[in-house]
């Protein structure tokens, strides 16, 4: 009996013991690296995780982050994201728009067959289109991108055209926004949502792998489409592991469970910088971080208040801090990577506390009562500040609180469940000021979110309507010419510093992980990283 | 025994009705609605139409009445995330899980019990101190980390265990492993310290006093009169522990990858998946009644002073 215990007890010291020492210890999960010849090789498993199970249908309601990092493997859209971010040929080797902008004629590629060997034509886009995309009833994810197109039309099997109801010059780019094609030979006659034996089951796309075997909530492993139509993807496998948890992406990563994905965890930054088999690969998005003042309260309307608002937050603090310096202050809505079109010759609002308090004396806040907060008309200057919970959102959104504090704004922060949330701020319009951020395609046309036609029911959340801004907007989304465009797209972004619809935060970095061993990754966002997965491979 | 079988029958029903009713109105009156519908950039014509499609616009009242109907006749309906049946997608997770359960069940009672009659029968020893420590410790130390810590320790570092996933074959063991472990973390204190008490109490009873004077054997004594007593409150602890361990391993499941119940639930339950709750609820719901139950039954058999029927 003794012994039992004694045994016992060993055991458990000896684990405990290493659980001690496992804090300390150096890696064993080192992969040696040998000089080998350069060169893509054949064969080889990458594995990257998602968070939830995905559907593999990219217009689906319910498709969301993780089924677009599988659909556009999966499947293929007219056009892809292009390395250097301009909207690079795909399933549509050519296109051009008609004089009056109306009309824009996709040439398609010849030999493209879907992966149940049917071949790809002209048809497929128009069903995607016209019964699916446009048929308002279905509430397609993303068809609010397309409100500018009123129906396709089929000219020959590989040549189809997208009749406009306005010039659009950003089609090109949208169509590469998680926009892939259905096949009209498996969803005819069906309801699209319903059609589980596709949706969740055995996909039909044209993309570069094949679904092989699916475990809910476990695993996703595709195999190579071997009449891919850029060629046969060099990897014998893709795996996509469902793993809820954030934290166990580092921890498999560390121990080469998994090959690439993006990290969003900072903290655990260091622990992978000393990691032997895994490098760090920081880049630029097309996303930024704002804060919603809403426009319909009295308190936000004058421009002066949005401006001190911004000159009393110190970005770059809020940068090093929470974003560990993976970010760029931003002063517009154009991200950076939009090279074509973005401009840094916009109004800046560095960091500027007095110039902050000034403005607002200049508005009609001062501090008449030596109590630290600034009032007006004997009313106080109190904010309700609303962020939901996720990501690092509620740590950038108390450090913005505590910089308004010192200007005498008296800011009460309100953290909500994501859904409530979304049911509150951006269902309800029911706000007074939120943080959240905007991604879109590598386009400039940002309509959606700052048109006045899309303030209450559409996504220009502050509710912000004006004139000016509105005809930047529509001749920008309706010039076709990219040195034109760029030249509206300039000014729209020095108007917006001037006025600051939205309080423009940072342009955020994404930071990827990456395990040596795989290479021929293209230099881009994890995302896009993606469209060019038949040109990965992995060193042994 | 058959007005307690048509008694239990009875309440089942009662129960599973005020649980199904219950659970509707909360979930269903929960800020914010199906995953579809609470995208960012989704447009309030896009919101009305999928309102519409799955049927969200109609009153709770009218809404819970067509799902009883549905439900009492079998269809529980399609999940509103992944458009496949509810049931699938239960039965899905649901041997996962109950195969977590029974290895953490046989782990922590075969080991539980042992434990705890030493425990008991070494009492204020410093086996007994020792293993009371353990069971602190166990019960204390938040799963989450443990379970990251172990991965750590033995996939990262040794490379011994899969950090994820199911396995399948001869490799099976392997997985289980850690999950199981982490799942013990709770069960088997528990257990220990049920078996620990109830055996200090049998064995101050007279009948030990009686068996020791008659000469036997103290492992007769101890492992053949008195623990066969002393487990009837342990066997009710275990009816408490099944259906807890059944209805949602969630923190274990999210960190190793494991496809079960109890991240099947959260998942539905914060992409307000209305129909997979409810569904899952139903399940939940069924095998407490039965393990309860069975419970009963087995307690009457052991315990003579015990009558159920």
């Amino acid at each position: 009996m003794h012994c039992k215990i004694f045994k016992m007890l060993g055991i458990f010291t000896v684990v405990s013991m290493l659980l001690f020492a496992s804090g300390c210890s150096s890696d064993k999960a080192s992969s040696d690296k040998t000089k080998t010849e350069s060169g893509p090789k054949d064969g080889g498993t990458v594995t990257t995780p998602i968070v939830g199970d995905p559907i593999f249908n990219p217009w689906h309601p319910n498709a969301y982050a993780e089924s677009n990092l599988v659909n556009r493997v999966i499947f293929s859209g007219l056009t892809k994201p292009g390395k250097d971010s301009a909207p690079a040929p795909n399933l549509a080797t050519k296109w051009e728009a008609s004089d009056d902008g109306l009309v824009w004629t996709f040439h398609l590629r010849e030999g493209v067959k879907w992966h149940d060997g049917e071949p790809f034509t002209a048809d497929d886009v128009a069903y995607t289109f016209n019964e699916i995309v446009l048929n308002k009833a279905l509430g397609s994810n993303g068809a609010s991108n397309f409100k500018a197109l009123d129906h396709l039309e089929v000219k020959d099997k590989l040549t189809v055209e997208f009749h406009l109801k306005n010039p659009w010059a950003a089609l090109p780019a949208y169509l590469s926004f998680n926009a892939e094609i259905l096949p009209k030979h498996k969803f005819e006659g069906k309801d699209p949502w319903e059609l589980t034996s596709f949706n969740k089951e055995q996909p039909v796309g044209t993309g570069p792998f094949k679904v092989d075997k699916y475990i809910a909530g476990q695993s996703l492993e595709l195999i190579p489409n071997e009449d891919y139509y850029e060629g046969r993807p060099h990897l014998d496998k893709l795996v996509y592991k469902i793993l809820a948890d954030k934290n166990t992406h580092v921890a498999q990563a560390l121990s080469n469970d998994l090959d690439i994905f993006v990290l969003e965890d900072k903290a655990s930054l260091d622990r992978v910088k000393q990691a032997k088999n895994l490098t760090i690969l920081p880049s630029e998005t097309t996303k930024y971080y704002w804060i919603s003042l809403n426009q319909e309260n009295p308190l936000f309307q004058d421009v002066k208040v949005r401006q001190a608002f911004l000159l009393a937050i110190d970005r770059k603090a809020i940068i090093d801090t929470v974003l560990k310096g993976y970010g760029t202050i931003a002063d517009a809505a154009i991200a950076p990577n939009l090279k074509t079109y973005y401009t840094n010759d916009v109004t800046h609002y560095d960091y500027d506390p007095k110039k902050a308090k000034k403005l607002l004396e200049e508005a009609g806040w001062k501090d008449t009562d030596g109590d630290g907060i600034l009032d007006k008309d004997g009313k106080p200057f109190k904010v309700n500040f609303e962020v939901g919970i996720q990501g690092d959102l509620v740590q950038s959104a108390q450090m913005v609180q505590q910089y308004l504090k010192e200007v005498g704004v008296d800011i009460k922060l309100n953290t909500l469940e994501w859904n409530a949330m979304i049911q509150k701020n951006v269902i309800n319009r029911d706000y007074e000021m939120i943080l959240n951020w905007w991604t879109y395609p590598t386009d400039p046309d940002v309509f959606a979110q700052y048109h006045s036609s899309n303030a209450g029911k559409g996504n220009n959340i502050p509710g912000y309507k004006d004139p000016k801004l509105d005809e930047l907007l529509v001749k920008g989304q309706q010039t076709s010419d990219p040195a034109e465009r760029a030249k509206v797209y300039k000014e729209m972004q020095q108007y917006m510093s001037d006025t600051l619809p939205y309080l423009y935060l940072w342009y955020p970095q994404e930071i990827q992980i990456r395990n040596k061993r795989l290479k021929g990754v293209p230099k881009m966002y994890f995302g896009g990283t993606l469209y060019y997965v038949s040109e990965w491979y992995v060193e042994k | 025994m058959l007005n307690f079988l048509i008694n239990r029958l009875w309440q089942s029903i009662i129960l599973m009705f005020i649980v199904t009713v219950i659970t509707f109105f909360l979930i269903n009156l929960a800020p914010g609605g199906p995953a579809s519908l609470m995208r960012m950039d989704a447009t309030a014509e896009e919101r009305a139409a999928l309102t519409e499609r799955m049927g969200l616009d109609k009153p709770v009242m009218v809404r819970y009445g067509v799902w009883l109907s549905d439900a009492i006749q079998g269809d529980f309906g399609d999940s509103l995330t992944s458009g496949q049946p509810v049931v699938k997608r239960v039965t899905e997770r649901l041997p996962n899980t109950i195969e977590l359960t029974l290895y953490t069940l046989i782990f922590s009672i075969g080991v539980g019990v042992v434990l705890g009659v030493i425990s008991a029968v070494k009492r204020n020893s410093a086996s007994d101190y020792s293993i009371n420590l353990f069971s602190a410790i166990g019960l204390s130390v938040p799963s989450f980390w443990l379970a990251i810590m172990l991965i750590y320790l033995f996939s990262v570092i040794l490379q011994w265990l899969p950090s994820s996933g199911v396995g399948d074959g001869t490799e099976k063991w392997k997985y289980l492993l850690m999950p199981v472990l982490i799942l013990s973390t709770t069960a088997l204190p528990t257990i220990i310290r049920f078996t620990r008490s109830s055996m200090l109490e049998v064995v101050s009873q007279n009948y030990i006093r009686t068996a020791r004077a008659k000469g036997a054997k103290e492992w007769v004594v101890i492992y053949w009169h008195a623990l066969r007593n002393a487990l009837i409150p342990v066997i009710s602890v275990i009816g408490v522990l099944i259906p807890r361990l059944l209805g949602g391993a969630v923190i274990t499941e999210s960190v190793f990858g494991w496809p079960g119940m109890g991240r099947l639930i959260v998942e539905a339950a914060q992409g307000r998946d209305y129909n997979l709750v409810m569904g899952v609820t139903v399940i939940v719901t069924l095998i407490v009644i039965v393990t309860n139950f069975l419970v009963d039954i087995v307690y009457s058999k052991i315990d003579p002073r015990v009558k159920n029927f």
